[in-house]
């Protein structure tokens, strides 16, 4: 009874929630426009938003060396779940079923499960370090705490449900997995789109005043 | 009382008489054996029915090795027709392992809070000062409650594979249960690597404090303050952190290799070796979660001030001055000793958080 | 109540493998996993003998005693079967079975083996009788229709024998007697007991006389 209602209703509930949000939540954005800037531009905006977009990728190099283990911990935990996420087997599996339609190369199931160690390695230190560092520490909220928790306990609960043959832990993954996108458009796990509008915002303004920042 | 005197002095007869009989007919027999063999050697050749398999199932059945023959089964061990460890292997986990196991892990527990109710929390003599020494940087911090909640998901997991037949399959039925042991083995697959990951970062930041000095013998001799009255000097760490330390790394190295040997099965390892590797993980294991359990008591109820070090990252002096008297002592002398109020403000509690990036430096 | 053997007969078998093909056809097993193996000892040197094994239905199974989620039963006829549902591959009754019965139709890294397989006697799971279910994780159930497991059925020589335990040891108590009857008295027994001649045994050639 529960185990359909996740399975059906909720998944699509949770589904649509998900993508009117985030879809909200850019319009909202975008709606805002810009503020107007009536200096002569040095050099375009475009090349600077492009440049800001990717560069932003690499520490700066006075910071480099300080927030090292936070950019080590950040790639671990983001470039495994990436992976994690779009191509493990039961993943693409159950993204070419219910949304797409087609599928595409899943990763062998080892480096699934070396992309899973990796970001649980960098989310707990990262986590950690939000707990233990004092300026992390004052500038969290509950919606960090949520958020991070929550990705934490589906990332978890797919582990467990790891041998695909127990349907109760298969369906208190994708319930926690539903809790997360219904959350994710109302939260700071909204950098995952957003980073491009900040990032190319900033390079825009920057380019435009012709710093290379 | 004198009929049971009587009968029993009966029986004593019959016993004799018996005893006397059995000779006499042993000794007839023998007298009379060669005589009857020899009748029949005269008569027939002696029968011998012959199984033509005994040799075989001699061969097959000797418990001094294993009987490898050829198989067209493809697979790892497939000629091998009989495993006698097998038989080990189980008598070790079913009749040692979780009985003994369990005993120790319950009498720890116990030797732990007899612990705490005959000596109590052990205080700072002194009380707690309003002074602090910086005693774990953030990074420290950091890599021990990772290695910590690591650890514990993993003790957890194993125990429930270990113990949960006999003591949760009943109470929460088979399917339930199967359900937990599920994740349980899943969980503890995954994160054991992630384990050995996080001791090693743990084994490279703290293994030059750890390397055993000059005072250390002095400790071991008065059994670490617990024993006598008074403290004994000791540097960063004492003898007994050490000790676990080495301990850790030893009995972890040994736990990483054989659960890493155990959670591949790919490599054609023989039954005998996957056997080997659990008795060994099973044993350090045990080990482990004992010596951590003495870890977390004295890190927490145990000891007055001992915790404050690994949450905030500061140590009251006067906590150093009695447990790490050298190390104390070494700080006060560069001048290291801070204030409360200090501390706050670098850590941001109280109504001073815009100094709180300043605190950036400790993160090295 | 009976108590269900397999036994086979060293001095009949052949290594034809047929008990092998028979019970993967029957069983449909999958890929990888095979419940049962002949194995050769001595392979081409003299005292050369085949044994078809299998799970060999214990009546103090190791498998049972070590599994941490206690999957595995015996059956009142004394056939060891296990719920693949309630298994969680975990490959203990692997480590502590003798003969090597438990197979996983994985080997795979992190420990993901799959759900345990092995020998079932022909006679399915805990599943109702004959249900799709039962088909689908545990092959057939012959035992349930009054037959004995295919092997065995199969067995050109009658070397692999199955069924009660009391029943068996007849029939191959019979058969020693007949061969030791043999080498006393050539040419008469042997037309009962056919077998294969061992070393220190002519068998054949006090026929030609």
């Amino acid at each position: 009874m529960i185990g359909e209602l996740i399975d059906g209703p909720f998944w699509y509930f949770s589904l649509v929630v998900f993508c009117i949000g985030v879809l909200f939540r850019l319009i909202s954005i975008l709606r805002a426009g810009l503020k107007p800037d009536l200096a002569v531009p040095r050099s375009g905006g475009s090349t600077g938003a492009l440049r800001n977009l990717f560069s932003r990728f690499i520490p700066r190099r006075d910071v480099a060396t300080r927030g090292r283990l936070t950019f080590v911990a950040g790639y671990l935990f983001h470039i495994g779940l990436f992976a994690l996420l779009f191509f493990a087997r039961p993943h693409v599996d159950f993204i070419a079923e219910r949304i797409t339609g087609f599928s595409w190369p899943a990763l062998p199931y080892w480096a699934f499960i070396i992309s899973a160690e990796i970001a649980f390695i960098g989310l707990l230190l990262l986590w950690l370090h939000r707990l233990l560092h004092p300026v992390t520490r004052l500038l969290s909220n509950a919606d960090d705490y949520i958020g991070t928790g929550l990705v934490f306990l589906v990332m978890l609960t797919g582990c467990l449900a790891l041998a695909q043959a127990f349907e109760p832990l298969r369906l208190l993954h994708l319930f926690l997995a539903e809790l997360l996108l219904i959350y994710f458009p109302f939260s700071s796990l909204m950098h995952a789109f957003t980073f491009v509008f900040s990032r190319s915002y900033s390079g825009a303004v920057m380019g435009r005043k012709g710093v290379n920042a | 009382m004198r009929r049971a005197l009587f009968s029993s002095a009966g029986v004593e007869t019959a016993g004799f008489s018996a005893v006397l009989m059995l000779t006499l007919v042993l000794a007839f027999l023998l007298l009379m054996a060669p005589h009857a063999m020899a009748e029949t050697a005269g008569n027939a050749p002696a029968i011998q029915v012959p199984n033509p398999s005994t040799d075989l199932w001699r061969e097959v059945r000797q418990r001094d090795g294993v009987t490898s023959g050829r198989s067209q089964i493809a697979g790892v061990e497939s000629g091998t027709l009989i495993n006698p460890y097998g038989e080990t292997w189980r008598n070790f986990r079913m009749k040692q392992l979780i009985p003994y196991s369990g005993y120790l892990l319950a009498g720890m527990l116990l030797l732990l809070i007899l612990f705490f109710l005959v000596r109590g929390k052990i205080r700072v003599k002194a009380g707690i000062s309003n002074k602090k020494l910086f005693r774990y940087t953030l990074y420290e911090r950091m890599i021990h409650w990772f290695i910590a909640s690591v650890f514990l998901f993993l003790a957890l997991t194993g125990l429930i594979l270990l113990f949960g037949r006999s003591l949760l399959l009943p109470w929460i039925g088979s399917e339930v249960f199967s359900l937990l042991a599920s994740a349980s083995k899943e969980g503890h697959n995954l994160f054991g690597p992630v384990f050995a990951v996080a001791l090693l970062l743990v084994f490279i930041r703290f293994v030059r404090r750890n390397i055993y000095q000059k005072g250390d013998l002095t400790w071991l001799l008065k059994g670490g303050g617990i024993i006598g009255k008074g403290h004994v000097p000791s540097n960063f760490f004492n003898m007994g952190e050490k000790s676990m330390f080495w301990l850790l790394v030893l009995v972890g190295a040994v736990i990483v290799g054989s659960g890493l040997i155990l959670v591949f099965p790919v490599f054609g390892q023989a039954r005998i070796t996957m056997e080997l590797s659990h008795v060994s993980h099973a044993l350090t294991t045990l080990l482990m979660i004992l010596v951590i359990m003495g870890h977390i008591y004295i890190g927490s109820v145990g000891m007055e001030g001992a915790l404050d070090g690994m949450t905030t990252g500061y140590c009251d002096l006067n906590w150093a001055r009695e447990h790490h008297a050298e190390w104390a002592t070494l700080c006060e002398q560069e001048g290291k000793v801070i204030t409360d109020v200090e501390v706050s403000r670098l850590r941001g509690d109280g109504d001073t958080q815009q100094h709180a990036a300043t605190s950036a430096q400790e993160t090295g | 109540m009976a108590r269900m053997k397999f036994y086979c007969d060293a001095e009949r078998c052949i290594e034809c493998n047929a008990c092998v093909t028979a019970c993967k056809n029957e069983n449909e097993v999958p890929w990888g996993v095979n419940r049962r193996r002949v194995v050769t000892i001595k392979d081409g040197e003299p005292g050369e003998r085949s044994l078809s094994v299998a799970c060999m239905h214990c009546s103090d199974a190791p498998c049972i005693a070590v599994c941490p989620v206690d999957c595995i039963y015996d059956t009142i006829d004394g056939v060891v079967l296990h719920d693949k549902d309630i298994c969680i591959g975990c490959g203990y009754c692997f480590y502590a079975c003798p003969f090597g019965a438990p197979q996983f139709p994985q080997e795979g890294a992190f420990g993901s083996r799959g759900k345990m397989d092995k020998c079932t006697f022909c006679a399915g799971g805990p599943e109702e009788d004959h249900s799709v279910d039962e088909r689908r994780k545990y092959g057939s159930n012959r035992l349930a229709e009054g037959k004995l497991p295919l092997c065995a059925e199969m067995c050109s020589t009658k070397a692999l024998l199955a069924g009660d335990a009391n029943v068996i040891s007849d029939i191959y108590r019979e058969r020693v007697i007949n061969r030791g009857a043999s080498v006393l008295n050539r040419g008469v027994s042997y037309q009962n007991a056919a077998f294969r001649a061992s070393s220190g045994m002519e068998g054949k050639s006090s026929v030609k006389k």
